[in-house]
């Protein structure tokens, strides 16, 4: 097994946590793992966005920020425990962040690096690849 | 049999939804002694199936699920 390349462009919060949650766990069991945070899924790691936790939901999500279900991590929590643990590694896409006028300093802190498209397929190159 | 099992480690993550408890385990496993037994206390109907499904593909051993009444018990060998 030679890992996981994930893209991940959607802004939809369940989309994004579903993302998290299969690269963070295939992470801390030791498979490689190369999230690509692209597009619009960009907005969802924004230093305010994830303060005010506004993020775009569906019923699901709807569920999940509201704690009924009990204790759910944010995807910000289960990327940072990923790393910690794993071979996990997060990168920004610097054309989505270009065309926004953003920074690195501008997301919250699981990013490694920012990455344009060459770089990451060199990193998805031997990997299999989902999109979200 | 299961009230015998001493664990050396308990997890506590009664709580937290699927995968926290799962994460919480695999993060003590990875710095426990091999032979180290773990408890894992979770409220998550999934991490009671997912659990074990990650430790029979880790190769560490499941040595019992206890129903506590309002949470489970999943008792762990690292292998």
């Amino acid at each position: 097994m030679n890992g996981y390349a994930i893209v991940l462009a959607s802004e939809e919060l369940e989309k994004i946590q579903a993302a998290s949650m299969i690269g963070s766990v295939a992470a801390v069991s030791d498979v490689p793992v190369e999230l690509f945070v692209t597009m619009n899924a960009l907005n969802a790691f924004e230093k305010e966005t994830v303060e005010n936790g506004s993020f775009v939901v569906g019923q699901v999500g709807e569920y999940m920020m509201s704690g009924e279900s009990g204790e759910m991590s944010l995807f910000t929590d289960q990327l940072a425990q990923g790393k910690e643990i794993g071979p996990l590694s997060v990168y920004a896409c610097s054309m989505a962040m270009d065309v926004q006028g953003k920074h690195l300093d501008d997301y919250v802190d699981v990013f490694d690096e920012e990455l344009g498209i060459a770089g990451f397929l060199q990193h998805a190159a031997d990997k299999n690849v989902i999109f979200i | 049999m299961s009230e015998e099992i001493q664990a050396d480690v308990v997890v506590d993550s009664r709580g937290a939804t699927c995968p926290g408890p799962l994460m919480d385990l695999i993060g003590k496993i990875k710095t426990a002694d091999s032979g180290t037994v773990l408890e894992l206390q979770t409220e998550d109907r999934g991490s009671k199936k997912d659990v074990p499904e990650w430790l029979d593909k880790a190769g560490h051993e499941l040595l019992d699920v206890v129903d506590q009444g309002d949470y489970w018990s999943l008792y762990v060998r690292k292998s």
